[in-house]
């Protein structure tokens, strides 16, 4: 039979947690031994990249971010063996972090109008977008999985489709002005979007044009001309013979007055589904937002760098 | 009407049907094949509308008159239409045949519609999908009702009354229910005989208006006015209420075809509703003169079907021609020590191998054929203890030897010629609890799959008992005695009986006096204990293990309640015998107290930490029969799906997970993804037997699948689909620098004519590493683990 003897990998741990901390052990290893080095190295014109310990900060700085960069890829080979993709950003993230120091002692904190800073200012930017992006992926995702409540996006959009529907069915029984109406808020709902009606929510489902007050007016009216008879036990209007239309109706103010409240709640249910969906789709662009300036300002990086160790070594 | 009188009247006709009479028409045999449908084949006319039909096993050579090479349903279909016209084959459609009774000189059948035939011989060939049950009130052959729907677009404003409250029935309501006004009458006023899926549904669907629910009401006649225009009414509590309609679909379920089998004097080994009636080599049942072929004798492909069609005719006509699969049982004898010819081997295996003996020749055939021949060499390895195989083996010559201790490879316990192995894993689905090696002398063994071992015990009840005594002394001698004999084992063997719980049934209670032990046999349970009010889950106990010692050890009342998690087999051992046992062999209390002490350890770690209810919630998920789950957390999951994007990239592009879909409990989700259940419910009906499950325990699908849907149907999980998948998937540099198709994120356009066949989850074991949805979480969020498991994630999870 099997054993239950617990492994010597927990069977389950964020990446940050990954493997026992191995690469934020290794990136605080590194980051000491450069800091040793650099104490300890004083060279006579002063720290700088061009010393021979610049030169080997600048290649580590250097190496580290092609192994980062290279993270938007071996996330996509599916097929790939060479370690987890977990392990992966466990190791992007510490690395990362520990670019800061490497390359800060690389140029011996020279900083000047040049092509030299502006990479490491873009190195700076892509690490603040980093770790906006480590703080979304702590906080998001569990307020997603709280706003759903064992339900999805899918089926908050397929009931309300079926709510519009209903609404417009509805609607249609009561007067053309209110079908009319019904059907152009309807059209109006407005589900993601763009990304800023995405983040910030599109316009608000309508509702508020008076619509909702001028129909419980309506009710109000109806049910005023008091309980006139005719008007069927409720518990009886499931039974079959209610259903096969067998059993006499119901009086037809009160029918109305049932439909129009009928109508309320189910506008009142959509227009809670619409915010709540407007909210996930929110959500969900956030965990993907801080991406948007964390690949580009990292190939940008990347140009920056490449055009950083030309210069050096051609102009110097 | 006047009897018509034939040779051989031919009842049904599907592939085998069909082609039996073929062989009769060429022949130029008195002969009439009987159809209840206008059409020829019916189970192959209801496939789906340009299914592609397969001509499984590909290795059988077709030995019929009728044609059949794979293609599609249609092309199928048209070659028998086009053979049977041209061989000039009798055929009476829209004859059900309802009764059929032997006479001295024959058999005289009765059709529905009032008709008689005289026949010689008959040969039964109605196949598996039975008869669709009717209305059973006036009216039920109206032209305005119909016992099955082909295609709802069909229809559009029409007020329709469907019958039956089954999944067929809601699933008719609610697709026609887009363009019909659609009523639905049910005896009661629930639909719990559906899927939970279906009866979500059709509940909305009424709740919103769509469908009308007439519950509680039966069928009381039915009228028509005009064409397409009748009147239904209907009994009620409160009367009768009469409903006006244009068509009335009734969808009632089938008739298992048993009944009307057994009504022909036909007898059937067991009552196991898979067992199919014993009939002679030369399909000859228990009645003589009347033959049994294709799926009906438990052939479930066509191919097989059509040559039994063929052989059936000759066999009547007094010709033993050499079964069309001989060549390939040859093929596998031909490496047994002195082999001579197919019937000697067979005959050999028949009476070497006890438990094989009482399978008729037929039977023992297909058995064979199903099987594989294993030669070892001495001391080969046949499995490894832990090795996820399922197959069953029976000692032909020479013997094996079983390691009863892993940690003491010496400790051997040997089997010889006529013996058999592997019943374990076979019956409790788990993994292989010892290692199996060939003795000094070598060993030729049959390995029979698990799929073709199942059918047998269904069928063949002294099979069944013989395994079910093998397990229950082995699993003793395994778990709670080694080193004992069946002698000295006799006393506790004989108190023992087999128990069956349902998933979520109470074996014992705490607090209540404990008077045996249960060894699990198929199944598992879960270990609970009252704290705080609240039920806490201290352990999960697989199948192979017992459960109940504790009290037995120690006197007192029951320590903790014992629930099955899922629908659970026990061996229940009394605790008289029990005890007896423990006072003559004081090594064996001893070995039982350590386990007793451990599990007290485990348990109190357990409590302390207050996590049953996540377990508990995973075992209501059915999770108690999985052997390996996708679980997701989603405090860490950052909905990238790149879970989803890396099985479609490494499956040709169809993800078999669905990750957002499925229940979550604490952040704990279970997303819809194969669980690789110990028993797979999907292996159950499938035709070809295309699920295996592979050494590392993955339930795999080959590529012997038809596509007939079956596994999709059975699997309790919703986790296989019928897709089409493609070798190619989009190139990753190219996405990267030019943008277009992203690697796993866009199906690659797929060839429309290709044929569907079921996909579901291999856990990527042709990928070595572990699986792809797995690995390729940037966060750590997926994870796979055994039920085992489970309380370590729970604690996890916090
Ligand atoms: C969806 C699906 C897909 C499949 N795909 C494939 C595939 O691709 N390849 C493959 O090899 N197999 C496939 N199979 C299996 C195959 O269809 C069956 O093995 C085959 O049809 C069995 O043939 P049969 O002649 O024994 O019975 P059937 O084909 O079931 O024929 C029985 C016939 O008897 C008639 N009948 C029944 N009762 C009576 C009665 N009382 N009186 C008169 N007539 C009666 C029926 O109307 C029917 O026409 C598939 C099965 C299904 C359900
Ligand atoms: C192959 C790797 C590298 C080499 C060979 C290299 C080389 C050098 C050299 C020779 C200098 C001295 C130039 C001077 O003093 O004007 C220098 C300075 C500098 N380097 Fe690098 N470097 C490398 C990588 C990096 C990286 C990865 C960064 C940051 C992203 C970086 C940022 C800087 C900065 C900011 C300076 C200071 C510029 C200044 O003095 O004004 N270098 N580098
Ligand atoms: C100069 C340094 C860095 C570079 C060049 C870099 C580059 C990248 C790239 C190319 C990706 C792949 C994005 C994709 O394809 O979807 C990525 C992802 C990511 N980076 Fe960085 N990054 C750097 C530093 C950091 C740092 C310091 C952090 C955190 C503190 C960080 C956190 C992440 C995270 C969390 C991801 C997403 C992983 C995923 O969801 O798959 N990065 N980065
Ligand atoms: S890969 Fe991991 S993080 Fe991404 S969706 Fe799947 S489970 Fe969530
Ligand atoms: S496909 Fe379904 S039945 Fe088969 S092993 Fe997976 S979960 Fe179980």
């Amino acid at each position: 039979m099997m054993a239950t003897t617990p492994a010597a990998d927990p069977v389950h741990q964020g990446f940050l947690r990954h493997a026992n901390f191995r690469w934020a052990k290794l990136a605080l290893l590194l980051c000491l031994l450069s800091l040793i080095a650099y104490v300890w190295h004083q060279p006579v014109d002063g720290a700088n990249g061009g010393s021979w310990l610049g030169y080997a900060l600048g290649g580590v700085g250097a190496l580290l971010i092609l192994c980062l960069l290279w993270l938007g890829v071996r996330k996509r080979r599916y097929r790939s063996r060479l370690g987890t993709v977990k392990g992966w950003t466990s190791a992007h993230v510490y690395l990362g972090l520990s670019l800061l120091l490497i390359v800060s002692l690389h140029c011996g904190f020279q900083f000047g109008l040049n092509v030299h800073t502006l990479a490491y200012a873009l190195m700076v930017l892509v690490i603040a977008s980093g770790i906006w992006g480590l703080i979304a992926y702590d906080r998001v995702p569990g307020r997603i999985t709280q706003l759903h409540g064992g339900s999805d996006r899918e089926a908050w959009i397929e009931e309300v489709f079926d709510l519009n529907e209903q609404a417009i069915w509805l609607a249609n029984e009561l007067s053309p002005e209110v079908h009319r109406r019904i059907v152009a808020s309807a059209e109006k709902l407005q589900l993601g979007g763009s990304l800023r009606e995405q983040l910030f929510g599109a316009s608000r489902p309508s509702g508020g044009d008076g619509l909702r007050e001028s129909l419980e007016q309506r009710i109000a009216e109806l049910r005023g001309d008091a309980s006139r008879p005719g008007a069927l036990d409720p518990s009886k209007q499931n039974t079959v013979m209610f259903m096969a239309g067998q059993l006499q109706q119901t009086s037809g103010g009160e029918q109305e007055a049932a439909r129009i409240q009928k109508l309320l709640k189910l506008l009142a249910r959509r227009n809670e589904l619409v915010v709540r969906i407007n909210k996930d789709i929110a959500l969900h662009a956030r965990l993907q937002l801080w991406l948007l300036l964390h690949v580009p300002l990292s190939l940008a990086l990347l140009a920056a760098l490449i055009a950083h160790v030309f210069s050096v070594f051609f102009y110097w | 009407m006047s009897i018509s009188r034939v040779k051989i009247a031919i009842v049904g006709s599907g592939p085998a049907g069909l082609s039996a009479a073929a062989r009769a028409a060429e022949l130029r045999i008195p002969h009439l094949l009987l159809e209840a449908e206008a059409h020829l084949s019916h189970t192959i006319y209801r496939y789906q509308k340009g299914k592609q039909v397969m001509a499984e096993p590909t290795v059988l050579p077709l030995r019929s008159v009728a044609p059949f090479a794979a293609g599609k349903r249609e092309t199928v279909l048209q070659a028998w239409n086009d053979s049977a016209q041209r061989l000039g084959i009798q055929i009476r459609y829209g004859a059900a045949v309802i009764r059929i009774g032997a006479t001295p000189d024959g058999f005289l059948l009765d059709t529905a519609s009032g008709g008689t035939i005289a026949a010689e011989r008959v040969v039964l060939a109605i196949g598996l999908q039975g008869n669709l049950r009717k209305l059973g009130c006036e009216g039920e052959d109206l032209e305005l009702v119909q016992y099955q729907l082909d295609d709802p677009d069909a229809y559009r404003n029409e007020a329709i009354v469907i019958v039956g409250a089954g999944d067929a029935a809601i699933e008719n309501a609610l697709a026609l229910a887009d363009n019909n006004q659609v009523s639905i009458v049910n005896r009661r006023d629930e639909f719990d005989r559906a899927k939970k899926g279906n009866r979500e549904a059709i509940l909305q669907a009424i709740a919103e208006g769509h469908i009308r629910h007439l519950s509680n009401a039966a069928v009381s006649w039915l009228r028509q006015d005009a064409p397409g225009q009748g009147r239904l009414c209907l009994d009620t509590a409160e009367g009768k209420a009469e409903i006006v309609c244009n068509r009335v679909i009734a969808r009632l379920g089938a008739t298992p075809p048993r009944q009307f089998v057994e009504s022909c004097g036909v007898q059937f080994p067991s009552r196991d509703a898979n067992a199919v009636p014993a009939v002679s080599a030369h399909y000859e049942s228990n009645v003589p003169g009347l033959y049994i072929i294709g799926a009906l004798a438990g052939y479930p492909l066509i191919k097989q079907a059509m040559n039994q069609g063929y052989e059936v005719v000759e066999y009547i006509e007094g010709r033993s021609p050499e079964p069309a699969d001989a060549p390939l049982l040859a093929a596998k004898f031909r490496a047994m020590p002195g082999y001579q010819s197919v019937d000697a081997s067979i005959a050999r295996i028949r009476e070497r191998v006890p438990v094989l003996a009482p399978l008729t020749p037929l039977q023992l055939r297909e058995f064979l054929l199903d099987s594989e021949l294993r030669i070892m060499k001495p001391g080969e390895p046949i499995f490894r203890r832990n090795d996820y195989s399922d197959s069953f083996y029976s000692v032909l010559d020479g013997g094996v030897q079983i390691q009863i201790d892993e940690n003491d490879p010496t400790q051997r316990v040997g089997l010889q010629a006529g013996q058999f192995f592997g019943e374990m894993s076979l019956i409790s689905g788990r993994r292989r609890n010892a290692s199996v090696l060939a003795g000094p002398a070598g060993a030729v063994l049959i390995e029979t799959p698990r799929g073709s071992m199942n059918k047998l015990i269904a069928s063949v009840a002294a099979v069944k008992r013989v395994l079910d005594e093998t397990f229950l002394l082995r699993a003793i001698q395994a778990k709670l005695a080694p080193g004992l004999d069946a002698a000295e084992l006799r006393e506790l063997v004989a108190s023992a009986s087999l128990a069956r719980y349902s998933a979520g049934e109470i074996l014992f209670r705490e607090g209540e006096p404990g008077d045996c032990l249960h060894l699990i046999r198929k199944g598992s349970v879960t270990v609970a204990r009252e704290l705080g009010g609240r039920e806490a889950v201290l352990a999960y106990v697989p199948a192979g293990q017992y459960v109940g010692e504790m009290a037995l050890l120690t006197e007192l009342p029951r320590a903790a309640t014992v629930k099955a998690a899922v629908a659970t087999e026990t061996i229940r051992l009394e605790a008289s015998a029990f005890k007896a046992l423990l006072t003559r062999h004081p090594a064996l209390r001893q070995r039982i107290n350590e386990t007793m002490a451990q599990r007290l350890v485990a348990n109190a770690a357990t409590s302390s930490q207050g996590s049953g209810s996540i377990v508990q919630f995973l075992m209501n998920q059915g999770l108690g029969e999985a052997t390996d789950v996708l679980l997701i957390d989603e405090s860490l999951c950052v909905r990238c799906d790149h879970c989803e994007k890396a099985c479609a990239d490494t499956h040709g592009g169809v993800s078999r997970l669905d990750r957002e879909t499925g229940p979550t409990y604490e952040q704990l989700h279970v997303p819809t993804s194969c669980r690789h259940c110990e028993h797979p419910h999907c292996m159950k009906d499938c035709p070809p037997d295309a699920i295996h499950r592979s050494p590392g325990g993955e339930v795999y699908i080959t590529e012997a699948c038809i596509g007939c849907g079956n596994c999709e149907r059975n699997c309790p999980y919703g986790v296989i689909q019928m897709g089409v998948t493609s070798p190619e998937q989009p190139s990753l540099w190219r996405w990267l620098l030019l943008g277009g198709k992203e690697p796993g994120n866009t199906p690659m356009a797929v060839d429309k004519g290709a044929a569907k066949k079921a996909v579901k989850c291999d856990m990527c074991k042709d990928l070595g590493g572990g699986p792809a949805c797995v690995r390729a979480c940037p966060t750590g969020a997926a994870v796979r683990v055994s039920p085992e498991q489970f309380l370590q994630i729970s604690q996890g999870a916090e």
